[in-house]
């Protein structure tokens, strides 16, 4: 029986009998099989220290990566106190009584409203959408509200109040490859005059309903004038003006919640405080949407006298 | 078994006349993902426009070196393991089974003009030689020497891998000698 028979035999046979040449090969195979196991010892051990090696580095890492990331978290805490800081504090409008529900996707966000005074002392309301989030988005938040507290020491129109912030931004905001929608309104005795560039508004005004003309360009997008719109806006009127962040918002099957829904929704509480309206759109919204997906900025004013 | 000899002659591996066949530098990149020791987006990196039958500068080479060097901190027996596993698919699944009969043919066609000469080209004094001074099968020994500039633990791995692929022997034991530059080889 040669040394292969045996092998391949199922168990070694009870007259197990190897030749000369059987029993040097039996010798070397097992003398190869000890190298075979020398080596792969030798690999194991230098993977295994490799592996070792491995997880230090990675527990280095972590470590690294806690300690860059409570920086962060510390920064964006202090972003987004400031971002906070630079939004109306609870602001009583002169004839004007409203709601606003603003709510940024993340810790620091785009979206902005701010309310002013114009050199004719008329209030003027302003909501933007900056476009991303973070830091960078609330770095020009800040930049626009300074563009407009410059412009509204000048003018009063809101045409040329925008027009006037578009043409100081649009160098800037094009370096850093950022723009802003813009919704801009000035509350006149009996009517309101507005500038929009992809704003959403609506107005209310007895039985008739106007929505926003929208078309005009995003802040630091093209340098072209604004159109100035004025539409009735006596007592008892609402005005609603909003970002996209609700209308765009999908449920669970991928539909978008819509602009005529919340403007039907609106329209359908017009009667009520405007606080309460608020929260209808919001229940509404919050049983429609599968998550949101953008900063949310949403203002119902009524006029009251 | 020896361990020593594993660098690379840096003033030979920086000669830019120096090329390497792609079928190598793919047989390398291939033991290396088998072997686990890239995944991912890196062994997809490895391969990335690698062509089997283009030539390559040395420097393409020396990038997948680096790939188990700069990784292990012991990586003589990695090194070793991806030359017996480049072997292994050469033979497995390349031209090796047709062009080698038995374990110690192997020593003749890796020293010959098909084996090393073949994937390596540049002056003769930049890519050095890979020559067999002695087979004996009789008593199983054979004795070859490199001067190539290619990491010395993969070499030893080349020579256990493509001696033991045919799969007549039972033994195969590969010494280096750095002193001489010899592999010391016994096989049976």
């Amino acid at each position: 029986m040669t040394l292969d028979d045996l092998l391949k035999a199922g168990a070694p046979p009870d007259d197990l009998e190897l030749g000369p040449d059987g029993q040097r090969r039996l010798y070397w195979k097992y003398r190869g099989l000890l190298k075979d196991q020398e080596r792969d010892n030798a690999y194991w051990e230098a993977t295994n220290a490799n592996l070792k090696h491995a997880y230090e580095t990675l527990d280095e890492q972590e470590r690294q990566l806690a300690a860059a990331y409570r920086i962060i978290r510390d920064d964006l805490e202090v972003a987004s106190r400031i971002q906070t800081s630079l939004l109306p504090s609870a602001a009583t409008l002169p004839g004007i009584e409203h709601a606003i529900y603003c709510k940024q996707l993340t810790e620091v966000g785009g979206d902005y409203y701010d309310f002013f005074r114009t050199r004719r002392d008329e209030t003027a309301i302003g909501v933007f959408d900056i476009s991303g989030h973070g830091v960078s988005a609330a770095l020009v938040m800040a930049f626009l509200k300074a563009q407009f507290m410059l412009a509204l020491e000048r003018l009063a129109e809101p045409a040329a109040i925008v027009d006037e912030v578009n043409t100081h931004s649009y160098a800037f905001l094009r370096g850093v490859k950022k723009y802003a929608t813009v919704n801009f309104v000035v509350v006149g005795d009996d009517s309101i005059s507005y500038a929009s560039g992809g704003g959403f508004g609506l107005v209310l005004h007895g039985d008739e309903t106007h929505t926003f003309e929208k078309r005009a360009p995003f802040i630091g997008l093209r340098r072209k004038p604004y159109r100035q719109h004025t539409l009735p806006f006596t007592e008892g009127d609402l005005l609603a003006m909003y970002t996209d962040g609700m209308v765009e918002a999908q449920d669970s099957e991928g539909r978008d919640y819509t602009v005529a829904r919340l403007n039907a929704l609106i329209a359908e509480h017009r009667d009520e405080a405007p606080a309460v309206i608020l929260d209808r759109c919001l229940e509404d919204y919050e049983r429609f949407r599968s998550e949101d997906t953008d900063d949310i900025t949403l203002l119902i004013a009524r006029r009251t006298a | 078994m020896s361990g020593a000899g594993g660098t690379v002659d840096v003033s030979r591996t920086l000669d830019k006349e120096m090329r390497v066949f792609g079928a190598l530098l793919t047989g390398y990149a291939q033991a290396c993902i088998n072997l686990n020791i890239v995944a991912g987006r890196r062994s997809e990196a490895l391969l990335d426009d690698l062509e089997i039958n283009r030539w390559y500068p040395l420097d393409r080479w020396l990038k997948f070196e680096r790939v188990v060097l700069a990784s292990y901190a012991h990586a003589g027996p990695i090194m070793e393991r991806v030359g017996m596993q480049m072997m292994l698919g050469w033979y497995h699944h390349g031209p090796g089974k047709a062009l080698v009969a038995a374990g110690p043919d192997f020593l003749e066609f890796q020293t010959g003009s098909g084996g090393y000469a073949s994937v390596v080209d540049g002056p003769e004094s930049s890519i050095g030689a890979f020559a067999l001074l002695e087979n004996d099968r009789a008593r199983g020994h054979a004795q070859v020497r490199s001067t190539t500039p290619f990491n010395r633990e993969m070499e030893r791995g080349v020579l256990i891998g493509g001696m033991k692929a045919p799969g007549d022997l039972d033994f195969v034991d590969v010494v280096y000698r750095p002193d001489a530059q010899i592999f010391d080889i016994e096989y049976h």
